[in-house]
Formats: C-alpha cells, sequence, structure tokens
C-alpha cells in the first residue's frame, strides 16, 4: 500500500524525523517496504496558467505559450507537451530554477525564445508521470509555489499490510495505531449522517440475493451533481496515494478508500435499468454471475464471468464485478446527474477469487482480498456523501438503502496482566495496558479480579483471543522493551572455540591421531632435547609435591612427551605414525604465570597410507611445510616474514618458521638423530625421519580474530595461462622470482605456480631451470593475445634486466 | 512392380540389419539409394506407368525411400551406442583387492566427548568458558566456600607449585571466575583439566579432565536442574536414558545432590559394572550456596543458580566400554585409530 507521509500527517503529529516514523512503523508490525523522498522544490516553481497558445513554426508539437505567473507582465515560454492548452494551470519552472541536474535558461526552440519551463510531475519528482504538464485544478491562484500545492516536500512509504491487519488499509487505520505505539492524539475526520431529502424523485429497488457473498450492502442516492475536476486538494491525495484523477465523483470514492480504508463505488444511476418493465425504479441486485455474462470492465477488458463470480448487476446485466472493478456502462462522466453510491463489504475469498481469475487487480481488490469489517459501511458511506456535496454540490435523496439486519454486540475479551508477563517477558501496568488499547478503540468496560474485560471494536476481526491482546499489546509497547533472558553474555570466545577445533580437524583430516599427555614432565627431558639446564631452570614451574621426580615440573613443551608417545608406538611395531597433541604449556615467564595453548606434532614413516598400486612417499620436508602452508593459507593468516628455525632438536637446514611481525606463528623441522637417541629412538636402524612440526594455536587465533570470507564476484572473463622457463641462478629464491612477476602486473597477474625444477646435466653448476605457470585474468574485459604478449614479454624484460636469466 | 519395390524393401531391410561396421552403412546406403541403386532405377520406371497410377506409385518409392534412410540412421546410431559401450568396458579387475582411502586420523576420545559435551549444552543455551590450571587458594577453595582445615586442601590431595599456587582441582574455579566478572543471568561450562594427587590407577588419575555447568539466573529452581541433567543424559547416552539425583554433600551447594544415570552397560536391569544397582553415578550438582554468590557480589535474594559437575575421563569410559583410565593417556594408537569414526 502507497501513502504519503505528508497526508498521514493530516491525521496524526508525525515525528519530525522521517526515521523516526519508519523505525515506529516497522517495530508496530508494519513493515515499509520501499521509501520515496520527494524533496521540497526551488521557491520558483510556481503555478501559472497559460493565457494563449500558437503553434511554433516548423514543429510539430512545439507550442509558443503566453503564461501568467502573477507578474506584471505575462513571460513566454515554449512548451512539447501534448496538454499544453488555452486555460490550463500548471507548474512553471522560472529561468535559474534546479531541477535535479538540470538548471532552466532562457533559450531559444525553433526560434522562438522561451523563458522558463512548464514542468511534468515526473520532471519535479513527485511521481513517474511523464504525459505532459500538471494540470492543477481550474481554479488554482497562480504564483503560487508548487510545494504548497503538491505539499512538499512528501516521503511516499510503500507498506506492507499483514494480511490479519484489514483496518490498517488507509490513512486513519494507519494514524490511529501510531497514535497508541506513540501515545499522541488521533486526529479523526468527524463523520456525521446527513439526511437526505424526504420529497425525491428517486427511488431504488435493492436486491442482495447472495447474503454469503456480501456481507453488507449500502446504497445513496445523490441527484444534482456536477461531474467535473476535482479540487486540488483532492488531485493531491490521489497522486501521492498512487492513482491519477479521474473526475470529483470518483476521486472522493477512491480519497474515502484511501481514507477509511473500505473501497466504495458510484453508478450513474441514470442506466441502470429496473427489473422489469412493469417496475419504475432502477434495481440493483447483488448475485452470482450467469455462466457466460458478459461484462465490460471500467478499464476496457471485457470479461466473460462465471457462477464463482458476485457482480452488481442492475435489472438486466451486470454493472461491476464486486469489490473488484466496477462497468463501462454504468460509468460516472461529466454528463452523470444522478448517482447511486455504494459502500459495502464483500467477502474476502470471492474477491480474491475473481481478481485472480479475471487477472485484474485494483486498490478496491488489494483491499476486500483481506476480509474487512461490515460495520465501518455506513460511516465510510456517509463520509463519501459528504465529499461529493462538497465537490460537486447536488442533493442527497432518501434514507441509506441498507440490507444489514444482525448487529451482533461487539466482542468482548479478559485480559489477565499477570498473563503479559508470563508470556511477553515483562510487567505492563494495568494504566498502560488501558492506554495502548484504548487508543486502538478497545474500550475496558470491567475490571475485576479475573482480569480486564475490553470491548473489542467490529473493525478488529483480528481480535478474538486474550493471546490477540497481549500481542498487540508487546507491538505497541515495542518489542524492543522485551528484556533480553538469554545467557549468550559474551562470556565464550567463539571464535577461539572455533579456531582450536578447526585446527583438530585439519590433522584429523590429514590422518593425525590426537594425544594427550600429562601436564608435568620431566625437567631431564628438556637436556634431552638440547636445552641447556640454565635455558630451562627458569622457565620452569616446580611442583611441591609431585607424585614422582619425572613428573615435577610444568610442561614448557609438548615435544618430549610425543617422543616418548613415538618410541611407545614404534615399540608396539608401529613404523608409519603421525601423532599430535593440542594443549597448554605452563612457563613462569619472569614471574609471571603464562598457559599457553599449542600444538606439536611428529610424524615418522610414510605420509600416506600404503597401498598396492601406488608407493607412498615418506614423510619428508615438502609433505611437512604444505600441511603447514595449507593450514596458514586456509585460515588467512597474515605471515609477514619466514625464517630459519634453529631449535638445538632440529637438524640445520631442514628447518622453516612462519611469523607475524616477528612472534612465530608455526614452525617445522627434521629431527636430529642424535635427539632422537636421547629419547631412545635409533633412526638409523629404524631408517626413518622424524618431522617435527608446532602451531601457536593462540597466537594463530589473535591473529584471525578479524578475518571474515568475503565472496568476490566471479570474474566474466575467462583467464588466460601461460607457460615460463627460463634457467636462473640456485642463490635467487622461488619467492622472489614470483613475487617480482607479480608486481609486473599485480591486477592481471593473479597466480604463479611453479611446476617444474630442474637441476642437471645441461645447466651450469649454480643455477637452475624453473618452469611456471602464469595465470592472467583481467576482471574488466577479454585479455587480448595483443595484451598477453606484452604482459609475457615486460615479465621477462623484468627477469632479465634484474637476475641477467635467459629464457628457454 | 508392386513386387519389385516389395522386394526391395525386404532386401534392404536385411541388408541394413546385418551392418556391422560404418563402412558396411556406407556401402548399404550406396547400394539402396545411391545412383545405381534398385530404389533409383524404380524412379526410371515410372515413365512406363499409366499417367493414373504415376502418382501413387511415385509415393510409394518416396516412402521407400524415407523408410529406408530411418532405417539407416537408426542401425548407425546403435553401432555408433556399441562401440562406445565397446570403449567404457571395464578391463576385468579383482574388486576385491582394497581401493585408495584418504588417510584416516582421529581425536583423542577425551576430545570427542568433551566436544560432544560442549555441543550438547551450547545447544541449551550455555556459553563455554575456560581459566587457567595454576589457580589461587581463593578461586579453587576460598570462594567456594571450602572450609580452612578441609582435607581436600592438603598436600595429599592437591598439586602445589613452589610459589604457593595450586594446580585446580575442579574447573569450579571458572565459575568463580565468570561470577567474579560477569553480572548475571550466566549460562557457562567450563571444561578445562583438573589435578588431584591420586596415584594412577582403572579409575583414578593424577591428571583428569572435567567439565562442570553453571546457570545464575532468576527463578532457577532444583526442577531445573534435573531438567538440564535429564537433557544432557538423553542427548550425550541416547534417548532411553534416565537420570537421577540423590541427596549429597558438596561445601560450596545447598542442597547437594549426586547425579546418577541408568547403567549404560545393562540399561538399569543391574549388572556388574552397576554393581546390580541399574544406575550409574554421573556427578556432583545442586544449587549454589546463597553463601558463594554473596561472596561474588550477587544478591542470593535475586538471583539464584545450580551448578553441576562431571568427570570426561568417566563419561569416555562409559561411553566406550573403556575398562582402564590409564590407556587415556598412554597415546597408543592402536587404541587412538578406534576413534577414528568419532571424528568425521
Ligand atoms: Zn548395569
Amino acid at each position: 500500500m502507497i501513502i504519503s507521509s505528508r497526508i498521514l500527517g493530516h491525521y496524526i503529529d508525525l515525528p519530525a524525523e522521517l526515521e523516526q516514523l519508519v523505525h515506529t512503523l516497522t517495530f508496530s508490525g508494519i513493515e515499509v517496504e520501499a521509501i520515496k523522498e520527494i524533496p521540497e522544490l526551488p521557491p520558483t516553481v510556481i503555478s501559472a496558467r497559460i493565457i494563449s497558445t500558437e503553434p511554433v513554426p516548423d514543429s510539430n508539437h512545439l507550442t509558443k505559450c503566453m503564461v501568467d505567473h502573477g507578474g506584471p507582465e505575462p513571460i513566454q515560454v515554449v512548451c512539447g507537451a501534448p496538454n499544453c492548452r488555452e486555460g490550463l494551470v500548471s507548474a512553471l519552472a522560472l529561468p535559474g530554477t534546479k531541477l535535479g541536474d538540470f538548471t532552466i535558461k532562457p533559450t531559444k526552440l525553433r526560434g522562438v525564445e522561451s523563458f522558463g519551463m512548464l514542468a511534468s510531475e515526473r520532471e519535479m519528482g513527485i511521481s513517474d508521470n511523464h504525459a505532459g504538464i500538471v494540470e492543477f485544478a481550474a481554479d488554482t491562484p497562480v504564483g503560487i509555489s508548487v510545494n504548497e500545492l503538491y505539499e512538499l516536500p512528501d516521503a511516499i512509504l510503500e507498506l506492507e499490510i499483514t494480511p490479519n491487519r484489514p483496518d490498517l488499509l488507509g490513512y486513519v487505520g494507519i494514524a490511529r495505531d501510531l497514535s497508541a505505539s506513540l501515545n499522541l492524539p488521533l486526529k479523526e475526520p468527524v463523520i456525521q449522517k446527513l439526511e437526505g431529502e424526504k420529497q425525491c424523485d428517486m427511488g431504488l429497488k435493492l436486491v442482495v440475493e447472495d447474503p454469503e457473498k456480501c456481507l453488507r450492502y449500502t446504497a445513496r442516492l445523490m441527484e444534482g451533481v456536477t461531474v467535473k475536476e476535482s479540487p486540488q486538494w483532492l488531485k493531491t491525495a490521489l497522486i501521492k496515494s498512487g492513482l491519477r484523477p479521474i473526475n470529483n465523483i470518483v476521486d472522493v470514492t477512491n480519497f474515502v478508500m484511501f481514507e477509511l480504508g473500505q473501497p466504495l463505488h458510484a453508478f450513474n444511476y441514470e442506466k441502470l435499468r429496473p427489473l422489469s418493465l412493469q417496475d419504475v425504479q432502477p434495481a440493483i441486485v447483488v448475485r452470482k454471475a450467469r455462466a457466460g455474462e458478459k461484462f465490460e470492465a471500467l478499464d476496457g477488458k471485457s470479461l466473460e464471468l462465471d457462477e464463482a463470480d458476485l457482480v452488481i448487476a442492475d435489472g438486466q446485466e451486470a454493472s461491476a464485478l464486486a469489490g473488484v472493478i466496477g462497468g463501462m456502462a454504468s460509468s460516472i462522466d461529466e454528463n452523470t446527474h444522478r448517482i447511486v453510491l455504494e459502500s459495502a463489504c464483500f467477502q474476502s475469498t470471492t474477491v480474491r477469487a475473481s481478481s485472480t481469475k479475471h487477472k485484474v487487480s485494483t486498490d478496491s481488490s488489494y483491499r476486500f482480498e483481506r476480509q474487512l469489517s461490515p460495520f465501518a459501511a455506513e460511516t465510510v458511506s456517509h463520509r463519501a456523501v459528504e465529499l461529493i456535496l462538497e465537490t460537486a454540490g447536488g442533493k442527497l435523496c432518501g434514507d441509506l438503502y441498507d440490507a444489514f439486519e444482525q448487529v451482533p454486540e461487539p466482542l468482548r475479551l479478559t485480559l489477565r496482566p499477570q498473563r503479559f508477563e508470563e508470556l511477553i517477558g515483562y510487567r505492563l501496568s494495568p494504566q498502560e495496558i488501558t492506554r495502548y488499547l484504548e487508543a486502538l478503540d478497545c474500550k475496558l468496560v470491567q475490571e475485576n479480579p479475573d482480569g480486564m474485560v475490553f470491548q473489542i471494536p467490529h473493525r478488529r476481526v483480528d481480535l478474538t483471543r486474550e493471546a490477540d491482546l497481549l500481542e498487540e499489546l508487546a507491538r505497541l509497547a515495542g518489542y524492543d522493551r522485551i528484556p533480553s533472558r538469554t545467557s549468550i553474555s559474551g562470556i565464550m570466545d567463539r571464535h577461539a572455540f572455533k579456531n582450536r577445533r578447526k585446527i583438530e580437524d585439519w590433522f584429523v583430516q590429514a590422518a593425525f591421531h590426537e594425544a594427550l599427555n600429562f601436564s608435568f614432565s620431566d625437567p631431564a627431558q628438556y637436556e634431552a632435547l638440547g636445552l641447556s639446564t640454565a635455558d630451562v631452570q627458569d622457565r620452569l614451574l616446580k611442583l611441591v609435591n609431585p607424585q614422582s621426580s619425572n613428573q615435577s615440573v610444568m610442561r614448557i613443551s609438548l615435544l618430549p612427551q610425543l617422543l616418548e608417545n613415538l618410541r611407545h608406538n614404534l615399540h608396539h611395531g608401529e613404523r608409519d605414525l603421525k601423532l599430535m597433541e593440542i594443549g597448554k604449556i605452563y612457563c613462569n615467564v619472569k614471574g609471571k604465570i603464562e598457559e599457553k595453548l599449542v600444538l606439536t606434532a611428529v610424524m615418522t614413516g610414510k605420509a600416506q597410507a600404503e597401498h598396492w598400486l601406488q608407493k607412498s612417499e615418506a614423510v619428508g620436508l615438502w609433505y611437512v611445510k604444505g600441511l603447514v602452508e595449507g593450514l596458514l593459507q586456509s585460515m588467512g593468516l597474515p605471515i609477514t616474514e619466514t625464517k630459519e628455525h634453529s631449535q638445538p632438536w632440529l637438524a640445520p637446514g631442514d628447518n622453516l618458521a612462519w611469523l607475524n611481525n616477528g612472534r612465530i606463528c608455526a614452525s617445522f623441522g627434521r629431527l636430529k638423530t642424535q635427539t632422537a637417541e636421547n629419547f631412545d629412538i635409533d633412526l638409523g636402524i629404524l631408517k626413518q625421519e622424524i618431522w617435527v612440526l608446532e602451531l601457536d594455536i593462540d597466537l594463530i587465533a589473535e591473529l584471525t580474530r578479524d578475518r571474515e570470507t568475503v565472496f568476490r564476484d566471479l570474474p566474466r572473463y575467462p583467464a588466460v595461462t601461460r607457460d615460463l622457463s627460463f634457467v636462473i641462478q640456485t642463490s635467487v629464491p622461488y619467492s622472489q622470482i614470483r613475487e617480482a612477476i607479480q608486481a609486473v602486473a599485480p591486477e592481471l597477474i593473479s597466480e604463479v605456480q611453479i611446476f617444474d625444477q630442474y637441476l642437471g646435466e645441461s645447466i651450469p653448476q649454480g643455477f637452475r631451470s624453473v618452469s611456471l605457470r602464469l595465470k592472467l585474468l583481467d576482471r574488466e574485459k577479454t585479455l587480448t593475445d595483443e595484451r598477453v604478449d606484452e604482459l609475457l614479454a615486460s615479465v621477462r624484460e623484468m627477469l632479465s634486466r634484474t637476475w641477467q636469466i635467459k629464457m628457454r | 512392380m508392386q513386387d519389385q519395390l516389395r522386394e526391395a524393401a525386404r532386401q534392404a531391410q536385411t541388408a541394413i540389419a546385418a551392418c556391422q561396421t560404418n563402412n558396411d552403412i556406407l556401402n548399404a546406403r550406396a547400394q539402396f539409394l545411391g545412383k545405381k541403386s534398385l530404389v533409383n532405377s524404380l524412379y526410371s520406371k515410372l515413365k512406363d506407368l499409366p499417367d493414373a497410377e504415376k502418382p501413387a506409385f511415385g509415393q510409394l518409392i518416396n516412402d521407400l525411400r524415407s523408410e529406408l534412410e530411418k532405417l539407416l540412421a537408426q542401425r548407425e546410431k546403435e553401432l555408433k551406442e556399441q562401440q562406445r559401450l565397446q570403449q567404457d568396458a571395464s578391463k576385468a579387475q579383482d574388486l576385491s583387492l582394497p581401493g585408495i582411502m584418504p588417510g584416516r586420523g582421529s581425536l583423542h576420545p577425551l576430545t570427542v566427548v568433551r566436544r560432544e559435551i560442549e555441543d550438547i549444552f551450547m545447544a541449551m543455551g550455555f556459553e563455554i568458558a575456560e581459566g587457567p590450571d595454576i589457580e589461587d587458594e581463593f578461586h579453587n577453595f576460598d570462594a567456594l566456600n571450602t572450609p580452612q582445615d578441609h582435607p581436600s586442601r592438603n598436600l595429599a590431595d592437591t598439586f602445589y607449585l613452589e610459589n604457593g599456587l595450586l594446580l585446580r582441582t575442579q574447573t569450579s574455579t571458572v565459575q568463580v571466575r565468570t561470577m567474579e566478572s560477569f553480572a548475571p543471568p550466566i549460562r557457562i561450562i567450563s571444561p578445562g583439566r583438573c589435578y588431584r594427587n591420586d596415584k594412577p590407577d582403572p579409575s583414578h588419575s593424577p591428571v583428569f579432565h572435567q567439565v562442570e555447568a553453571l546457570a545464575v539466573d532468576k527463578h532457577l529452581s532444583m526442577a531445573d536442574l534435573k531438567d538440564t541433567l535429564q537433557n544432557f543424559a538423553r542427548l550425550m547416552f541416547g534417548a532411553g536414558m534416565k537420570s537421577r539425583i540423590r541427596p549429597h554433600f558438596f561445601p560450596f551447594t545447598e542442597p547437594s545432590a549426586e547425579m546418577d544415570i541408568s547403567c549404560v552397560s545393562c540399561g538399569g536391569h543391574g549388572c556388574r559394572i552397576c554393581k546390580n544397582s541399574g544406575w550409574l553415578e554421573l556427578g556432583g550438582a545442586g544449587m549454589v550456596d546463597p553463601a558463594v554468590l554473596k561472596t561474588l557480589g550477587i544478591d542470593p535474594e535475586i538471583w539464584s543458580g545450580f551448578a553441576l559437575g562431571m568427570g570426561i575421563e568417566r563419561i569416555a569410559m562409559l561411553k566406550y566400554n573403556i575398562p582402564d583410565m590409564r590407556i587415556l593417556f598412554e597415546n597408543d594408537v592402536r587404541a587412538l585409530r578406534q576413534f577414528s569414526g568419532e571424528s568425521l
């Protein structure tokens, strides 16, 4: 549903900020699906009357107009709109006016001077209508700011009204709801029943054949009305609610629909026929359509009806498809003087079925498809009568025709305030409860020990149980008042928790078995690792009452116990072993106790399970390095440098550490034969290597805390791959080569990968041959062969300039 | 003429059906539809027919022609499919040989159980809180209402460090630390390592793992404790699992209880493992003693809480039927490997 916030403001004082209004609507359950702000126009956009026109020579659409804008002299304007005509009051933008990005200047069109622009609604940002220049009501004075005529600035809101709330289908309904949630008075229009002339020669025979599908039908007769254009306020209200003005009678019915939420329809009385020749009075019959009955709708479509459709017929044929659309034959035009005003209530399912079947969707069917309350029909009729008399004159004939008999007592519901607290989670005082509900016209009629008894207005068809009232209160008081009682309080470090699990899983997937060892250790083991007593003495935390001397200190490394685990398993004949432990180490750091979560893994034997078809490689340098690299890469760890990880237990050369700003995140290396022997493992006999890998879990968690996977749009152009082989000094590290190549065109070279390395007979001493695969990708356009060749040429040029390499 | 036509059709059909190669198809097409084919020769005979019969016979030849085209195309497709099938045919394999399996690692059974407990409690709205293993006496004893002369403070029960600190004997220390830093409502579990000076034997270990749960909120009662325990038992051990609490004594809860679950071995009928009682002891529980709450600055008039704790080793041993706690710290891959299915 489209509403204008300025028009809504006629019915309630709105918050100063649009944002506040949208927030209030949203949190009272009325979703704002779209907001279109119409800015204020410059003061130089004013109403002006075209006092004379003449065609511009050599043009088939331009008109030269003299325009009266209230100044001392009329001004000359050239206009291209088809509806540009003498007498029309339109919107004139004077020279110097900025409309959007466009500034109006005195100009010449086909040699004719123009000192301004007559504007369309679209040009002024009011609507999408660009069919012609604006047509203000003929009695609009000239020289008035268009802001005033259109009530600008404004914000047009598209609201989603949930099916259970038919009472919200009009400005007054929305305003009533806001008055409850904002605690502000509702400025409801005062609607009175006007008495019709007793002496009147109009009459009507009203027959409702199907009261199940037509819950209520009222009709009112009026004569002597003058059908003409609507006054400006009415035109403005319709345009901003999404409808085009037609004439005063039709516009009033539409306006009252927007205002009060219930559609109405006006018939041309003179076109309605009696039931039979004997009858004098025209008839309105609410009946099922006859199978195959033809109906020409107001929008020009010819429909073939069936018995599931409900029609409003005269004595002969269908004059309207009930609740959906009126008929051409009985429509109101400027020759109409006598009208029948229908205000009725139809069954929602019937209207929905007809609207769907005939593919006709109107503001009327949108509303009737939600079950409206039949009680509103009479008030709605009175409101329309009042406005028709005001805009079209004429007089009212006789009383309201109303085929509605049973007026059941309004429903009464008992509400227990403590139930609100139980269900919603906080206390609302009986005073507050009364205020909220009475703002919705639910009157407190009784208060007793069982609870508060409220009388529900007929329009609130959705309020039938205590639970509905509780929901209503929770909604109006605002869900943000509901206290959060969940315990999720930020105690848990979810990132660290997930980080640990990810790393555990990574190693399980790489076929590691997790080990768990005691937190105690034997100080002698650190010597076995090659650490001097002096090195570790200060860091060790000693137990006062250890169970044995080899459990006398808290561990400062997981490695010794894992090496013992290796020995244990090797003794049991297991040869291929991959063990890891995630656990705390405990250090005394200058008097402060540091508990740190780390991972240590030890590996020996085959990297993968042996298979009869393919021989498995032994765990070695590239396997262990890949294990760490894969993990660091998947976790997106920011590594600032890598360097040698020299430790007394690691063989020189075969080791590496990954660092972030000087702190070691991960490291690996090959265990020295001597260290293995210190732990009773004879690598000579085993003919196996032992590799060690260590991760700082706490540090990794810290460094990845803010990392998020952000999806990047897939490239729209295919990548191109090119291979590059050359001989280069072995002293130049691969990483340096890769970075240098990538730096040639970082936005185009998306990947550099080595796929071969060769050191052999044909290669001179101190050199190696490397083969690289470059993936080239331009996210903006297709890479042409020329561009690729150029790129490769600059890569080659760079390589030979930097390292004097020869291409192969 | 009609006979000739019929004969030509019969011959062609047989020949097409007999085609075995693409070459055969080409030959057959030349033979029956080519320039010098029978079908073509029939066209030349058209002129000999009376004018009245020409259109009908002409139509018959055309029909024959398209019929043969169709048959040829169909046969060609059949042959192609046959060839494809031959390409796909397997070289006879001994399918009893093992396939190439991705490596299988395993989480330690204590990790498996710890994770499962964490997941169950997280689903019940608890958060996970952790704290240091090395603690002071306040967090491990004083704040938990342990009398100064309580035997658990002895060197025979608790490990002390030379700097005067101790190794926590339970993860209740984390509850204390959480209540110190966070205002209620609180719902946490604290899994972690604990230390007690017990000699290793089948059911004791100086280093062991515990999970404790703590809930502090308005209106919490023993009923919530029972409910939490029952939910945990069912989710951890299976739908039919029963649980109960029995009166007991702990310094930091009032009332205190011991938690039992139905025997996982006999299902409650009674067996050796449950000493014929049908019940197995799971751990301790109770309503947090108001004195504990007060010590930590929480008003016991407004807030109440329950706590429960259990040993992860015990649950792992019950769940997997592990006879000796010491096995859990041996890290023998023959044992660890058995849990690879639990780590998927
Ligand atoms: Zn049993």
